[in-house]
């Protein structure tokens, strides 16, 4: 029984969530703008490690160097996305399905051509450019920290650093700053904010920005643990959906509470259902956040945030006295 | 007037000039006419349906990847394992089904071969049973997210369907995991053309009979209804309609009638995989009805004729060229532009959705206009 929560499962569990939260958060950004499910987003992450990976691979450099391309990549993308198609779609008054019908459109393309990317890459480079990780560079070498008997991945330190310092950036710029403001403004109330004179276009066009590019700097800590394909991104979406909606979907910081609570349900969760007495196959783990979702929208459709603590408490409070 | 009704024809006629040339080229037309012919019928079935449930209802199903594998999972988990048994398949064999279910596939094939009745009887069974599954994942799978918003919902059925393709993939007892399971053939007693011919004609004329189905309940006081509830919920449901539940209705129908595509196409192709039912056969459906026209079924039809053409023009090109990179993801990308052309610059379609007027509604205004000339 001691073989089912490990300081490993503890450690793996980590890595994944910081992913899954920063990909969360930038879903729930581009759903506030549009009210739409963006299921390009995952597509995002793709292109991120691709192009980390790509600049690593030909001048043999260590990953962490093209991380911040990969945030201007992704971030790239996204924006065009929504200045090209969303922008003018929703100009056209087109509705949500139209918009959703648009961004399946827009993953097939991403996705699609990332694998015609990938074939080609590898028949110019002559290696493989699926089903890879950072390690099989050549020159890149990363010693495992040290922590009493465990052996802690660095990635593990980098990723939980960039998923904390992503939420306290992003807080302080939406309650510190004046575009941060006049963007939760522009969310809140569209028609009022641009009476007040906020670009509501401007504020609109760069959260999808920085939505793209926190999807493209997960994707970039991809290939640490998971060999890339193209197809990643899309399989990383439908987790990622998940802890959107445990976190209610309209909510950032709840965005970051059901990334955790996703990423640690996936791993801890399988890594228990594995072993006896339950024997699970571990193919089923993709399966966890899935029934998540399902069982989130039965009993808290709104999500996490929607629950009120306090008026619980109030009520059982009430009841016994 | 009547001009107006040849307008579809004449939109035709590229498609089918586009075929005839393709015709000309391939080096088998008879096996090339009947390929043509079958995955018509899967993909006229799927859009029809899907124009029920999106174009008349307004309901983002795309999840429908999972009722079009539902139907093919059961026909492939039960046709040869309840044959079985008459066919006197050895025991053996049954128990270790993963590792022998070729054998039992030939076997039962072998079977239907001298017993034409058991064959056909087995085959609408089997149809009626897919028919069933898809509706009850149709109410399954929306039954969490139906009352929620729209985006809720596409989510809950996107996921769901991958949710079914996980399960079939590891659970072994259902479609034989990975491997994938054999279908025995219904139509094992003919050979050669015949066979071929008659199995792609039943497909046909159970597809057409399908379209007719949904053009008549399009067109009947349910279909005004469904219409109704898609241009205004809030009215509809203010005029007494249970919204919710009329569209969980016509979620079951459409699933049904996936459920029945996804048998045929078992059957058509012996074998059923669970990773030939990726999210982007969901896609494929939804651009065949949103190029041809949502909320018209001769839209839809004509979709599926058009996603045709450029597929099996892949199918043929691949023969002849040879690319560094797989062409299938260039044609997905080709799809997927057009799709947001088609969005932005003519979202109507090929085919506009025409307002329907009810023979009884075309008499009382026609009697009004006399009396206020």
């Amino acid at each position: 029984m001691k073989t089912m929560l490990t300081f490993e499962v503890f450690l793996d569990s980590l890595i994944f969530s910081n992913l899954i939260t920063l990909m969360a958060i930038g879903l729930t950004l581009t759903y506030l703008t549009l009210k739409i499910p963006n299921f390009a987003h995952g597509d995002m992450a793709t292109v991120g490690a691709y192009v980390v990976l790509t600049i690593s691979r030909t001048f043999s450099l260590n990953p962490y160097l093209s991380f911040p391309l990969a945030f201007l990549t992704a971030g790239a993308l996204s924006l065009l996305s929504y200045l090209l198609v969303y922008r003018p779609l929703s100009r056209r008054n087109a509705n949500i399905v139209v918009l959703m019908v648009a961004s399946i459109a827009l993953e097939i393309i991403i996705r699609s051509s990332l694998h015609v990317y990938a074939d080609i890459m590898s028949s110019v480079q002559k290696t493989y450019y699926r089903g890879l990780t950072y390690y099989a560079i050549k020159g890149f070498k990363e010693e495992p920290l040290r922590l009493g008997p465990h052996k802690v991945p660095v990635v593990t330190l980098t990723s939980t650093l960039t998923a904390i310092g992503i939420t306290v950036a992003l807080y302080l710029f939406l309650t510190r700053t004046k575009f941060g403001i006049a963007m939760r403004a522009s969310i809140e109330n569209p028609n009022l904010a641009s009476t007040l004179g906020i670009n509501v276009n401007k504020v609109y066009a760069a959260s999808w920005f920085i939505a793209g590019g926190l999807a493209g700097l997960s994707g970039a800590f991809l290939p640490f643990r998971i060999p890339t394909s193209p197809e990643l991104g899309w399989e990383l979406l439908l987790k990622t959906f998940a802890a959107s909606t445990l976190g209610g979907l309209e909510s950032i910081f709840g965005a970051v509470i059901g990334g955790y609570a996703i990423g640690f349900a996936e791993i801890m969760g399988i890594s228990m259902l594995s072993s006896p007495p339950f024997n699970l196959s571990t193919s089923y783990r993709p399966a966890i956040p899935i029934v998540v979702l399902i069982a989130t929208l039965l009993i808290v459709p709104k999500g996490l945030t929607s629950i009120d603590v306090g008026k619980l408490v109030r009520r059982r409070g009430k009841s016994e006295g | 007037m009547r001009v107006k009704s040849y307008v579809p024809l004449l939109k035709l006629a590229p498609i089918l000039a586009w075929f005839a040339a393709l015709f000309l080229i391939t080096k088998d037309p008879v096996r090339f006419f009947i390929d043509l012919a079958s995955f018509y019928s899967f993909y006229l079935m799927l859009s029809i349906s899907l124009n029920l449930e999106y174009g008349c209802t307004g309901i983002p199903n795309f999840g429908k990847v999972m009722f079009f594998a539902g139907g093919a999972f059961v026909t492939g988990a039960l046709t040869a394992r309840l044959i079985a048994p008459l066919a006197g398949v050895s025991g053996m064999f049954l128990a270790h089904y993963k590792l022998y279910n070729v054998i039992v596939g030939t076997q039962v094939s072998a079977f239907f071969s001298h017993r034409v009745d058991v064959a056909m009887a087995t085959f609408v069974l089997m149809l009626v049973l897919a028919a069933a599954v898809g509706a009850a994942l149709g109410w399954a799978a929306s039954y969490p997210a139906i009352r929620l918003r729209e985006d809720y919902l596409a989510m809950t059925l996107i996921v769901t369907g991958e949710l079914l393709r996980i399960i079939a993939r590891n659970y072994d007892p259902l479609i034989c995991g990975t491997i994938g399971v054999s279908v025995p053939d219904p139509f094992y007693w003919l050979s050669g053309l015949p066979h071929d011919l008659l199995r792609t004609s039943i497909m046909l004329a159970i597809a057409f009979s399908t379209w007719a189905l949904v053009d008549a309940l399009a067109k009947s006081p349910f279909g005004r209804m469904i219409r109704a509830i898609r241009e205004n919920e809030l009215a509809a449901e203010s005029f007494g309609k249970d919204v919710i539940k009329v569209r969980m209705k016509v979620l079951m129908v459409g699933s049904a009638i996936a459920g029945v595509a996804g048998a045929l196409y078992a059957f058509y192709s012996g074998t059923v995989q669970a990773d030939d039912f990726m999210p982007i056969k969901t896609f494929v459906v939804w651009v065949m009805v949103i190029l041809g026209g949502a909320g018209n079924n001769k839209g839809a039809a004509l979709g599926a004729l058009t996603y045709l053409a450029l597929d099996r023009t892949i199918v043929l090109l691949k023969g002849y060229v040879s690319a560094p990179f797989d062409i299938n993801n260039l044609s997905y990308v080709a799809l997927g532009v057009a799709l947001i052309l088609v969005l932005m610059y003519k979202p109507e379609g090929l085919i506009p959705e025409k307002p329907f007027i009810s023979g009884t509604s075309r008499r009382r205004s026609r009697t009004s206009d006399q009396e206020n000339p």
